[in-house]
C-alpha cells in the first residue's frame, strides 16, 4: 500500500469537536422527562442488610422512587452469568448481603439530581454486621491458584527446572516487591442513561469501551434479544480498562428507568468511583533470579499473590512478563489470589504487566548491581532471540535498535555504576533503565463504508475510541484505501447499529478494526472502478479496471490522468445515493505460528533530594518498537500519556482502605495523586520503524499500554542508583527515602 | 437585587427561585444546557468545570480569571460576566487557543479539554506572562488522565500572554462592573452580599446564625461533598474596604477578602516568604478565588497561610460593629479548626509589621506531590540575628505538627542568645519533639513529620547563612516540591 495518508501525522478529526465542548458524552444526552438516580452504599465491609428506613427519602420532595434489595425488581438473567464470558460479580440488589464497604444497597431516583442526591442522604440503614477479610498478608494462608481471566489460561508457566537451577546458580537475587491498589480515574465519571423507548425495548447511553459487548451482557441479564437493545457510546471520556466490563451502575439506571417510566440518568461521583467499577488489584511478588558469573540468567522463579473481592477470581497476571522477556532455561512461575472483603478489581492499563514488570525489572536491576555490571549490558547479554516460553520465533521484534536508540540519546554510557555517585548541587543524580513490553492481540470486527452522491463517505465500525486517536486512524486509513481526501470521510463508532466492533481492551482496537475498515473500503474502490468502466458514458468507458487510478475523490486513466470523473460525477450520472462495502476480519490462524509482541525501553533519571525525601523524574527517553504506526502524532501521544500513567504508578498512586471499615479512604483527586502539569518532565519518545508481515495484515501491534510497563521499574531502578536506597514497595513516597 | 443577575456568554441571565447553593456548574450543564463544562470531581481538585469570570480585580480594574465553577456558587457571580468554552468560536473561527491545543494534540479523550480550554484562555489573556514557571502555575489545577500534559504545555507556551483582540478583550475593555450586591431568598435559603459595613452589621443584627463565605472554595465543599443546605450565607466580596492591600509602617495590610493570586502577585517584590507559600498553593483556579481571610479562618492545622503569617510577627485585626480588636495572629488559632472570633465578629486584616534589621526568613511547604497538594508539613521561620550573629528572636511556626497552627516555643527559647550557627541549630532539634506530637495519617506518619520538621529547620539555616533575606531562587525546574 502506498502511503500518502497513513503514517503521516495528521491531526484528530475530533480535535475541533473537543475544542469548542462540542464532543457529546453519555451523561450529555437529554431525553424528554429524564430522571436522576442516587446510589446509596453500605457503610459496613461484610454482613447482611437487615433493615432499611426510606419512608423519609420517599417523602423528599421530587422523589419517584426508592429502590432497595426489597423492591428492586428480580433480573430475569442473573443467572445466566457464566454463559457470558463475564465473571459472576456484580451487586444490583438482587439479595441483601453485603459483601464489601460501599456496594450498592439502594437506588433513589427523583426529578432532579440535587433532590436524588438529598433524598439518598436520608436513607437509614441497620447492618447485622459480619468479619471481614480487609487485609492482603492475613489472607495468604486461604488463597486459592489463580484462574486465567476471561477464558484465558491461568498466569503461570514452568521449564526446565528452576529450584535447581537457583541452588546451583553461583550469583542469585530474591527479593519480595509490593504494588498498591490502585483506580484507573478516567477523568469521564461513569454515566448512562437508560431508555426504554417499549416495554420490549431498551437504549443505553453509556460510557463504555465495547458497545457490542455492553449489550452482549444486558440482553442477557435483562432477557431481551441483542435486536431490542441500543447502546450508544460515541465518545468517551477515557476508560484505561476500568469501563470495559459492565458495573452496577449500568443495571441500576436501566431498572430504574422501568420502575419509574421514564429516562434514568445515573452518573457516579468521583469517590464512588473509588468503590461502585474496578481497580488494579494489589499484589505481593516475590522474584528469585540465578545467573552465571558472566550475568546469564539460569533461572527465574517469580510467584506471588493478588487481592480480589469475594465474588469473583479475577487475577493481576503479573508473571506472565517473567516467562518470555528473556532467555532463560529453567522458570517456575505462578500466581494465587486472596479474597477480601472489597470490590471486584478489573483490567487497568496493562493489566499484569505493570506491575509485573516492576518487580522483574527492578529484580533484573538487582541482579546487575550483585555482578557489577551495567544493566543494560546485562539485559542484552540474556537477550530472547526467539519466544523462550512458546519457542515460537517473533512476528517481528525491535528491542536492541530501541536499547541502542535510547542510550545514545540519553547519555548512558557516561553512567557510573556505583550508587550515589551522580550529583548536581543539593540532589542525587540517578539514572534507570528497563524493558517495556506488551503482547499483540487482535479480535473480530466488521465495517461498513459508504461513498455518498455528494463526493463524501460514511465508514462504520461499532469500536470505542477512548481518546485513543482511532477516529482519526480509521478515517486516514479509509481515506488512503478509497483514495479520497480524509477531510471528506466522516467515521462513525461507538454505536450497536453499527457494524460490530472489538471492546477496547489488550491495545487492539487498531489492530482489530483496521482490516476490516480496509476491506470495506476496498470493496467500495473496486465497485466504483468497476461501475465506471462498464457506463457508456463515462469518460473511463472501456478501459481495463486495472488501468484505473482512484485519487482524491476521482477516478481516472492511468495513461491519462485528465481522463477521468469524480466520484459524485459518477454516482449522480447512475442515479445511485451511494456505492456501499463491508468488510469482514477475524485473527487468522497463520498468525499463530509466531508470537507477537511490541517491545521497548525506558531509560529515567531522577533527582532527589535526601533532606526531604522528594524525587523528581527529570528526564524520559523511550523507544519503542511496535508494529506499524499509523500516525505518529496520535501514536506519541498514547506512549507520552501511557508513560506519564506508569509514573504515577511508580511515585503517587495507590488506594488505601480503612484498615477496620475497609473503606476506600483516599477516594478523592485530593487524596488519590494522579500526576499533575508540573510532575512530567522532558519526554523523548521514539518508534523504531518495524515491519511486522506475520502479526495481521496491515502490521500493526498496538501501543494504547506499553508505555505504561516497565517505567515503574525504571524509576525505581534511577532512585536506587540515586540513593542506595532499593524501593520494593510502590509507590516510592517521600517517607520511603528518608 | 433581589433576583439573580449575571452575564452568561454576554448574555444576560435573571433568575430567581433556584437554591442560592445551586453552582455554577450544575447550572451550566443541568439549566443552561452548557455541557462544553465538564465535571470531573465537583470539589475543586480537577479543573474540568473551569469557566471564565470577568470580574474586577482589587483594584477595582476588569480582569479576565480562570475559576472552578464546581466550587462557584450562583450568587458569587452576581454582576458578573461567565463565560464558557462554547464562547470562543466567534463567527465560525476557533479562538487561537482551540487551534493550538487541537495542533498540538492537546486533546485525547477530549474531556478535560474544556477545562483546559478556559485556563489557557486566561493565560492568553494575562499581562504578566514573562517566565516559564508560570506556565506550570496556571495549568496544573487542570488534570489530564490521557496525554501526559507535554501537549497541553506546547500549546499553552504558544498562546499565553498573546492577548489578542478577541471578545474577550473587547469586553475587558468595554464593560462596566455591576454590582455584587444582592439579598436573595430561595425557599428556607437566604444569601446576602452586603454592600457596606453597615448594612453587614445590620444583617449579623437579624440573623446572629448567618455564616461568611468569600471564595468557596472551603465552604462550598460542604455543599458539594457534604450535601449541607446552609440556611443563610452572607459573603464579604462585595466589601471593598477588606480587598485592602497595602504597604502599611514599614510591613503590609492584608485585607481578609485579598485573593491568593493578588497576595502572589503583590508579595513578590515585596515579601518573599509569603509568596513562596502564595505560589505553592492550590492551583490557579483555586487561587483565584480562595482568600486570605478564608484561607485563616478555616483554622485548618494545615492551611497554608498561618505558619508563614505567624512568623513574620503578623497580627489579626478583628472588627465587629463594637469596633475592632487585634490579636496576636497565633492566639486568633484557639483549637482545632477553631478561632477567637465571637459573634458578629469577623476577620478584617492582617497586619505584617516591619521585619527588624537582621531578620532571615523563609516559608516551607512540604507535599507528596509538586503542586495541587496539600501540605504534609509546613513551615514559616523567622530569625532576627544581631550583629554579633547571635540570634536576638526566633519565631518557628509550623502547620500539620498539631491540632493548630503553632511555634515551636521551646525550640525557640533554646535558640535565643545563641549564635546562629549550625551546631546551635542542631542543638535545638531535639527540643522539636518536646513541642510537638505529631499524627500518623496518609500524608504521613509522626515518624515522617517529626524528621521533615527537623530537615526543614536544618534547610533554613544553609539557605539563610549568608544573607540575611535571601531572594526565591527559581528553582522550578529543580527537584523538590518544597520551597
Ligand atoms: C482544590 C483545593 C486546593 C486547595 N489547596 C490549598 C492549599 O494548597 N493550601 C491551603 O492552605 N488551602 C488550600 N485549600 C483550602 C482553601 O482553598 C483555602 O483555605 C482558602 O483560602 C479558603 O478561602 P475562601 O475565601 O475560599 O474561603 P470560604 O470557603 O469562603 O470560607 C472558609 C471559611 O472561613 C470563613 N470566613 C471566610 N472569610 C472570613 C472572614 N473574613 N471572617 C470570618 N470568617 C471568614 C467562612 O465562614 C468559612 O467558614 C484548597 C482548597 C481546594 C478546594
Ligand atoms: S469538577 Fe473538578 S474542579 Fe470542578
Ligand atoms: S484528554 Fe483525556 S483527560 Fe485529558
Amino acid at each position: 500500500m502506498s502511503s500518502k495518508i497513513i503514517g503521516r501525522p495528521m491531526d484528530r478529526v475530533d480535535g475541533k469537536l473537543k475544542v469548542t465542548g462540542k464532543a457529546q458524552y453519555a451523561a450529555e444526552y437529554n431525553p424528554p422527562g429524564m430522571a436522576y438516580a442516587v446510589i446509596v452504599q453500605s457503610t459496613v465491609p461484610r454482613g447482611t442488610v437487615l433493615r432499611m428506613q426510606t419512608s423519609e427519602a420517599e417523602r423528599a420532595p421530587g422523589v419517584l422512587a426508592v429502590l432497595t434489595p426489597r423492591n428492586t425488581p428480580k433480573l430475569p438473567g442473573a443467572d445466566k452469568f457464566s454463559a457470558v464470558p463475564v465473571l459472576p460479580r456484580l451487586t444490583a440488589m438482587q439479595d441483601s448481603e453485603v459483601l464489601y464497604n460501599g456496594q450498592p444497597i439502594a437506588l433513589v431516583v427523583a426529578d432532579t439530581f440535587e433532590r436524588a442526591t438529598y433524598a439518598a442522604s436520608r436513607v437509614r440503614t441497620t447492618y447485622v454486621e459480619k468479619a471481614a477479610s480487609l487485609k492482603l498478608e492475613a489472607g495468604l494462608e486461604r488463597s486459592e491458584p489463580a484462574l486465567g481471566n476471561f477464558g484465558m489460561p491461568p498466569p503461570g508457566h514452568t521449564r526446565g527446572d528452576a529450584a535447581a537451577a537457583l541452588a546451583a546458580a553461583p550469583v542469585r537475587v530474591e527479593a519480595s516487591y509490593r504494588t498498591p491498589t490502585e483506580h484507573h480515574n478516567p477523568m469521564e465519571p461513569h454515566a448512562s442513561i437508560a431508555v426504554w423507548d417499549d416495554p420490549e425495548h431498551l437504549t443505553l447511553y453509556d460510557s463504555n469501551q465495547g458497545v457490542f459487548f455492553m449489550r452482549q451482557f444486558l440482553s442477557l441479564l435483562f432477557g431481551l434479544p441483542p435486536d431490542n437493545v441500543r447502546v450508544i457510546s460515541r465518545y468517551v471520556g477515557g476508560g484505561f480498562g476500568c469501563k470495559a466490563l459492565p458495573w452496577p451502575h449500568q443495571i441500576m439506571s436501566i431498572m430504574a428507568a422501568k420502575v419509574v417510566g421514564r429516562p434514568v440518568k445515573l452518573v457516579l461521583t468521583r469517590q464512588q468511583m473509588f468503590s461502585l467499577v474496578g481497580y488494579r488489584p494489589q499484589t505481593l511478588q516475590k522474584v528469585e533470579l540465578g545467573a552465571s558469573a558472566q550475568g546469564k540468567l539460569t533461572a527465574i522463579r517469580h510467584t506471588g499473590y493478588s487481592e480480589t473481592s469475594e465474588l469473583d477470581a479475577f487475577t493481576e497476571p503479573f508473571v506472565n512478563v517473567s516467562n518470555m522477556l528473556y532467555a532463560c532455561p529453567n522458570v517456575a512461575t505462578s500466581q494465587r489470589v486472596v479474597r477480601l472483603s472489597a470490590s471486584t478489581p478489573t483490567f487497568m492499563r496493562a493489566p499484569g504487566e505493570a506491575p509485573g514488570t516492576f518487580a522483574f525489572e527492578s529484580a533484573m536491576d538487582e541482579l546487575a548491581h550483585a555482578l557489577k555490571r551495567d544493566p543494560l549490558e546485562l539485559r542484552r547479554l540474556n537477550h530472547a532471540d526467539k519466544d523462550p516460553e512458546h519457542g515460537k520465533p517473533w512476528s517481528s521484534k525491535s528491542l536492541l535498535e530501541c536499547y541502542r536508540w535510547c542510550a545514545e540519546r540519553f547519555g548512558w554510557q557516561r553512567r557510573s555504576l556505583q550508587p550515589r555517585s551522580m550529583r548536581d548541587g543539593d540532589a542525587l543524580i540517578g539514572w534507570g533503565m528497563a524493558t517495556a513490553t506488551f503482547p499483540a492481540f487482535r479480535m473480530q470486527a466488521s465495517a461498513l463504508a459508504r461513498v455518498m452522491a455528494d463526493g463524501t463517505a460514511v465508514v462504520q465500525c461499532g469500536a470505542a475510541d477512548l481518546g485513543t486517536g482511532a477516529y482519526t486512524v480509521f478515517t486516514q486509513l479509509a481515506a488512503e484505501t478509497l483514495g479520497m481526501s480524509p477531510e471528506k470521510v466522516r467515521m462513525e463508532m461507538g454505536d450497536t447499529v453499527l457494524p460490530p466492533g472489538g471492546l477496547a481492551g489488550g491495545s487492539s482496537t487498531t489492530a482489530t478494526a483496521s482490516p476490516a475498515i480496509r476491506s470495506a473500503s476496498n470493496e467500495v474502490r473496486r465497485k466504483l472502478v468497476q461501475l465506471a468502466v462498464a457506463d457508456k458514458e463515462s469518460p473511463l468507458h472501456g478501459l481495463a479496471e486495472k488501468d484505473i487510478v482512484v485519487e482524491d475523490g476521482r477516478l481516472s486513466s492511468s495513461q491519462d490522468t485528465a481522463r477521468g470523473e469524480t466520484f459524485a460525477q459518477l454516482l449522480t450520472r447512475q442515479k445511485l445515493t451511494h456505492v456501499e462495502g463491508k468488510g469482514d476480519a477475524a485473527p487468522d490462524p497463520a498468525e499463530q505460528k509466531f508470537s507477537s509482541h511490541a517491545f521497548g525501553s525506558h531509560f529515567v533519571e531522577v533527582r532527589v533530594d535526601e533532606a526531604l525525601g522528594t524525587v523528581r523524574v527529570s528526564r524520559i527517553v523511550t523507544a519503542m518498537g511496535a508494529g506499524r504506526i499509523l500516525n505518529p502524532k496520535t501514536a506519541r501521544s498514547q506512549i507520552q500519556g501511557g508513560v506519564i500513567f506508569g509514573l504515577g504508578m511508580a511515585l503517587t498512586e495507590e488506594t488505601l482502605r480503612d484498615p477496620r471499615l475497609g473503606r476506600v479512604m483516599t477516594a478523592d483527586f485530593a487524596e488519590y495523586h494522579v500526576p499533575v502539569h508540573a510532575d512530567v518532565p522532558d519526554i523523548d519518545v521514539h518508534f523504531v520503524e518495524e515491519h511486522d508481515p506475520h502479526v495481521n495484515p496491515l502490521g500493526i501491534k498496538g501501543i494504547g499500554e506499553i508505555g505504561t510497563t516497565g517505567i515503574a521499574a525504571a524509576v525505581a531502578n534511577a532512585v536506587f542508583h540515586a540513593t542506595g536506597k532499593r524501593v520494593r514497595e510502590l509507590p516510592i513516597t517521600l517517607d520511603k527515602l528518608l | 437585587m433581589d433576583r439573580l443577575r449575571f452575564y452568561l456568554n454576554d448574555r444576560l441571565v435573571e433568575e430567581s427561585g433556584l437554591s442560592p447553593t445551586t453552582t455554577v456548574l450544575r447550572y451550566l450543564r443541568d439549566r443552561a444546557h452548557l455541557t462544553g463544562t465538564k465535571e470531573g470531581c465537583a470539589e475543586g481538585d480537577c479543573g474540568a468545570c473551569t469557566v471564565a469570570v470577568l470580574e474586577e480585580d482589587g483594584k477595582g480594574a476588569p480582569v479576565l480569571r480562570a475559576i472552578n465553577s464546581c466550587l462557584l456558587l450562583l450568587p458569587m457571580v452576581q454582576g458578573k460576566r461567565v463565560y464558557t468554552v462554547e464562547a470562543l468560536k466567534e463567527g465560525g473561527r476557533y479562538h487561537l487557543v482551540q487551534e493550538a491545543l487541537a495542533r498540538e494534540l492537546g486533546s485525547q479523550c477530549g474531556y478535560c479539554t474544556p477545562g483546559v480550554t478556559m485556563a489557557l484562555l486566561e493565560a492568553c489573556h494575562r499581562e504578566d506572562f514573562n517566565e516559564p514557571w508560570k506556565l506550570d502555575a496556571q495549568m496544573c489545577g487542570n488534570l489530564c488522565r490521557c496525554t501526559g500534559y507535554r501537549p497541553i504545555r506546547d500549546a499553552a507556551a504558544r498562546v499565553a500572554g498573546l492577548r489578542p483582540a478577541d471578545r474577550f478583550a473587547r469586553a475587558l475593555a468595554e464593560t462596566k462592573p455591576e454590582p455584587m450586591e444582592l439579598a436573595y431568598t430561595a425557599g428556607p435559603q437566604r444569601f446576602f452580599t452586603p454592600a457596606t459595613l453597615e448594612a453587614l452589621w445590620d444583617v449579623l443584627d437579624a440573623h446572629p446564625e448567618a455564616r461568611f463565605v468569600v471564595g468557596g472554595t472551603d465552604l462550598s465543599l460542604e455543599v458539594t461533598k457534604r450535601f449541607a443546605e446552609p440556611p443563610l450565607l452572607v459573603s464579604l466580596e462585595a466589601l471593598r474596604v477588606l480587598r485592602t492591600l497595602e504597604p502599611r509602617a514599614g510591613g503590609h495590610r492584608v485585607g481578609a477578602t485579598v485573593t491568593l493570586t493578588e497576595l502572589e502577585d503583590y508579595s513578590r517584590a515585596t515579601c518573599p516568604p509569603l509568596e513562596r507559600m502564595a505560589r505553592y498553593f492550590g492551583a490557579r483556579q483555586i487561587k483565584n478565588r480562595a482568600t486570605v481571610g478564608g484561607n485563616l479562618c478555616t483554622a485548618s492545622p494545615i492551611g497554608d497561610l498561618a505558619p508563614v503569617l505567624i512568623s513574620l510577627g503578623a497580627e489579626a485585626v478583628v472588627l465587629s460593629r463594637a469596633g475592632e480588636r487585634r490579636m496576636a495572629l497565633e492566639d486568633f488559632f484557639v483549637d482545632y479548626r477553631r478561632t477567637a472570633l465571637r459573634r458578629g465578629e469577623l476577620l478584617a486584616f492582617v497586619d505584617v509589621p516591619a521585619q527588624p534589621a537582621g531578620a532571615r526568613a523563609i516559608a516551607y511547604k512540604v507535599s507528596k506531590r509538586r503542586e495541587l497538594d496539600i501540605s504534609s508539613v509546613s513551615a514559616g521561620f523567622r530569625v532576627v540575628v544581631d550583629e554579633q550573629g547571635r540570634v536576638r528572636e526566633a519565631r518557628l511556626a509550623y502547620g500539620g505538627m498539631s491540632a493548630r497552627p503553632a511555634r515551636a516555643s521551646r525550640a525557640e527559647a533554646a535558640l535565643v542568645g545563641q549564635p546562629w550557627t549550625e551546631a546551635s541549630v542542631e542543638a535545638v532539634l531535639p527540643l522539636l519533639d518536646e513541642d510537638f506530637t505529631p499524627r500518623t495519617d496518609h500524608r504521613g506518619s509522626d515518624w515522617y513529620r517529626a524528621q521533615v520538621a527537623k530537615n526543614l529547620l536544618r534547610g533554613f539555616f544553609l539557605e539563610t547563612l549568608s544573607e540575611p533575606a535571601p531572594r526565591l531562587q527559581e528553582r522550578h525546574a529543580a527537584t523538590v516540591q518544597v520551597r
